[in-house]
């Protein structure tokens, strides 16, 4: 076939702009340029099955805490203490060393009134940031982008997720996230020659909505796509992290904060950590990868000047019980620890004390700060957002950055 | 304006799961009032599901179960619910009761509903069919006493001195009146005469009377010792159900933007059959309003419309049982694991950056029998370790002669304009023909047909139904 001028333009329609460009193409052209990005990142990191917050951070001079763990509460050789009261599971070492810099706070006993115990349900209230007697269908996340990010400036790409599927937190009314596993993958699927095809041959605003959006989504995801993928070549990483797809997904965030992608928000998911049965195993393994991979995270962003605009969130649906069950495993619990990490935080450290393993409520840990104090914390300060219109109710936001 | 055959494949998408070429073809001379006569006609008759056999052995029944024998079950469940996926989709696509099953799977969304035990997910999806085109008022009394649903909104816990009124709630919130047509206090009244509904180890719905509240009730300003049944027969008497089903089933079967004044005239009849669901969809699919250009090609299809969409017309044959899941999985839609008690949200949901690549993505794979690159989110109990992330959908196996045949005698000409109109429902003329045509395998005539169609269903305008 011969190389035809107009399958010339259409080739170079991303490249050269606005030569036949509808207008919302027009508009969503924008997402080269500068725009809200305030140039800090947050990236969130999900630990998916309930993880064991006792056995993360450890009250080891509690006997209440060994009477309630006789096989699984940790011994001398296998923690790390941070401070006089409290120390770290041996494999959490990484995390240690962020403590020790001045890097890491830990806040104990988050959670919410009448917590749920599916994870399903669970995870539902963290993501929506929703009470928990309602069901709602939009994320925290998905309502920043709504709140920040709509018409002009929308872009998938203000939030990623590291991910083959979209979460609920990154989905909003109107706005939704970017998914996807690999910037390599993600360009080499929207190359398919018919998605191309589609995206410059849509020539004018269709007078179907639904169609409209169809093709608006469309294009709107194949311009992130070429996006990230540009890139995601500028900056080459060559510290080492762990061998597993955790450590992956965490290089890769490394590489677009450093190649300067005006990505606000990465979130990423880690699973395992559901330890009904023979947990000590299981749980050292995926706490060595949690860790690991964000020491060597941070060491990258520090290494290129990035940490100090980086704060890093760590949670997980829900905590465990407090005492072992007849597996030697944990059930499912409550209230638990999240972990906020970045180089320039207003507190470092403890961040308020230790969970209470005296007043129990049926055997659960009591919870103390609402996760949407976490949420409306990082809203405000770090990303400057209207934290009430996204949370729908106003939190008293705490002091960690 | 639609044409006669994309009205006819109009009542074939919405009221079953579509129909092959051939089928619409068949029709073509047929009066769509007479279509419908025949599609409830064959919905008369019906088949459960019977795949799954009660799980526990004489033994285990009659000495109780334990926390071993529950996790054992949960993981033989989470095989099973592959089996059971792969039997229903099956279903959809061959079944000669598609009205039916088309409703089966609108109540499955309604009566949302999600427990880790297959046999009661097989169970609760056998009721469904039987009363899925009968009397709303008889569904929602068995749903009532489904041990599925009993188990999933809590109502085992729901006893005379500690009520829970999970159950309660979502009877009157989701499953009939909606928000706003109730008080707080009509909740915990309907949750006191649920008190004591409950399931036994052998699966099936147990009345325990110790634990039931007998005393009086005011319930919607009504007095008296209600049971269960009562306080659904008082709900049922309240109009606002027969408004509040027909808005949603008008948002699934004919348009996103709903018409307040044909959802009135429909609710009206609606109440004054008795809620008789049948008869109410048999009138929405003879209106004549139900075949206006409106209506025609403006709904996003569903995952699972769509796969079944594909599976008629392609004869797909899944290389894994777990394959079907995955597919659904990263489409947003598994079968028996709906997001939340309040189901699917449908419409403009269904889309994100992620599902329309891949949407538009499949008839490549399907078309070339490749593995897809993709895998779902690991279950909360998978480890990250042991390389899970290699794992990616399976294989996917086609048919084309089906719709080879059909189009066999079509000039090259008017092949283009033929396939736009079998396979694309919304306004198909904003659609660049070259794009249909690009880089098809002229080598044959067939494989031309095959490359032409597959273009199409690569097209945003294919997910409309």
């Amino acid at each position: 076939m011969a190389y035809s001028r107009r399958s010339f333009i259409r080739n170079t329609a991303f490249a050269s702009a606005s030569l036949l460009v509808p207008d919302f193409l027009k508009a969503a052209a924008n997402i080269y340029s500068p725009n809200r990005f305030n140039g800090k990142s947050l990236i969130v990191i999900q630990l998916s099955g309930g993880n064991d917050g006792l056995n993360c951070v450890v009250p080891y001079q509690n006997d209440l805490y060994y009477n309630a763990r006789p096989n699984l509460g940790l011994k001398n050789e296998e923690i790390i203490p941070i401070t006089d009261q409290t120390a770290l599971n041996s494999n959490l070492k990484g995390l240690a060393d962020l403590f020790n810099d001045g890097s890491l706070s830990i806040i104990n006993s988050v959670g919410y009134p009448n917590p749920n115990r599916s994870h399903f349900r669970s995870m539902d209230i963290w993501q929506s940031a929703s009470d928990e007697d309602k069901v709602v269908n939009t994320g925290w996340v998905g309502r920043y982008l709504d709140s920040t990010c709509s018409g002009e400036c929308a872009k998938p790409h203000t939030a990623i997720e590291l991910d083959n599927t979209l979460s609920l937190a990154l989905k909003g009314d109107e706005m939704k996230g970017l998914a996807f596993r690999d910037p390599a993958l993600l360009h080499l699927s929207s190359q398919n020659r018919m998605i191309r095809g589609t995206v410059s041959d849509y020539k004018e605003h269709h007078e179907h909505p639904t169609v409209e959006f169809l093709h608006k989504t469309l294009f709107d995801t194949t311009m992130s796509a070429d996006y990230i993928y540009e890139h995601s070549k500028i900056y080459h990483s060559n510290k080492t992290y762990p061998q597993h797809e955790f450590g992956k997904q965490m290089k890769t965030i490394a590489e677009l904060i450093c190649s300067g992608s005006e990505i606000q928000i990465y979130y990423v998911s880690l699973s395992g950590f559901d330890t009904h049965v023979l947990q000590k195993g299981t749980h050292s393994r995926v706490l060595k990868v949690y860790a690991d991979a964000m020491k060597a995270l941070c060491d990258d962003l520090k290494a290129n000047n990035r940490f100090n605009d980086t704060v890093i969130m760590t949670f997980s649906e829900f905590g465990r019980r407090v005492a072992q069950n007849a597996s030697r495993g944990t059930d499912h619990g409550t209230a638990n620890n999240v972990y906020i990490a970045g180089g320039k935080l207003a507190k470092a450290g403890m961040y308020n004390e230790m969970a209470d393993l005296q007043n129990l409520d049926d055997g659960d840990l009591k919870y103390k700060i609402d996760f949407r104090q976490v949420y409306a914390t990082l809203l405000k300060n770090w990303l400057n957002a209207p934290q009430e219109a996204i949370l729908k109710q106003k939190f008293n936001t705490l002091d960690f950055i | 304006m639609a044409s006669q055959q994309q009205k006819i494949q109009h009542l074939f998408l919405r009221a079953a799961f579509g129909e092959t070429p051939d089928v619409v073809k068949a029709h073509l001379n047929t009066p769509l009032s007479a279509i419908v006569e025949e599609l409830f006609e064959s919905s008369k008759g019906y088949k459960d599901m019977f795949y799954l056999p009660y799980p526990l052995n004489e033994k285990e029944e009659r000495k109780g179960v334990g926390a071993v024998q529950i996790v054992k079950m949960i993981l033989q469940s989470k095989k099973d619910s592959e089996e059971l996926n792969l039997e229903w989709i099956f279903k959809m696509a061959y079944t000669p009761a598609q009205v039916r099953e088309k409703m089966t799977f609108f109540w499955h969304n309604h009566f949302s509903t999600s427990v880790p035990f297959s046999y009661l997910m097989q169970m609760q999806n056998n009721m469904i069919r039987r009363n899925a085109l009968g009397k709303f008022g008889d569904l929602l009394h068995a749903v009532a006493k489904d041990p599925a649903m009993i188990i999933y909104l809590n109502n085992q816990q729901n006893k005379k001195d500690h009520p829970n009124e999970n159950f309660a709630r979502e009877v009157m919130e989701l499953f009939t009146l909606g928000e706003g047509h109730y008080t707080e206090h009509d909740i915990k009244e309907a949750a006191r005469a649920f008190t004591g509904w409950s399931v036994n180890t052998k699966g099936q719905f147990e009345f325990h009377e110790n634990d039931h509240d007998s005393g009086e009730k005011v319930f919607m300003n009504k007095k008296g010792n209600f049971n269960g049944d009562e306080i659904i027969d008082i709900i049922l008497e309240n109009k606002q159900t027969a408004v509040y089903l027909v808005t949603k089933i008008y948002r699934e079967f004919v348009n996103d933007n709903v018409n307040s004044q044909r959802v009135k005239e429909l609710a009206d009849s609606f109440y004054q059959t008795g809620y008789d669901i049948g008869a109410l969809m048999k009138q929405i699919f003879t209106s004549a309003w139900f075949y206006e250009d409106e209506n025609i090609g403006c709904k996003i299809a569903s995952p699972v419309e769509l796969i079944v969409r594909y599976k008629k017309l392609l004869d797909l044959e899944f290389e894994k049982n777990k394959t079907v899941l995955d597919l659904q999985y990263v489409l947003g839609q598994v079968l028996f694991f709906p997001p939340n008690v309040a189901g699917w949200k449908g419409g403009s949901h269904w889309i994100d950056s992620s599902t329309i690549l891949i949407r538009l993505s499949i008839p490549q794979y399907i078309l070339t029998n490749a593995a897809m690159e993709l895998q779902s989110k690991p279950a909360y109990e998978e480890a990250p370790l042991d390389g899970y992330h290699k794992k990616e959908i399976g294989k996917i196996k086609s048919d084309w002669s089906k719709l080879t045949n059909s189009f066999k005698n079509h000039s090259a000409d008017e092949l283009e304009t033929v396939l736009l109109e079998s396979f694309i429902q919304c306004d198909a003329g904003r659609i660049d023909r070259e794009l249909v045509m690009r880089n098809t395998d002229n080598s044959t005539d067939d494989k031309k047909i095959i490359s032409m169609v597959a273009n199409i269903m690569s097209l945003p305008e294919f997910q409309l139904i």
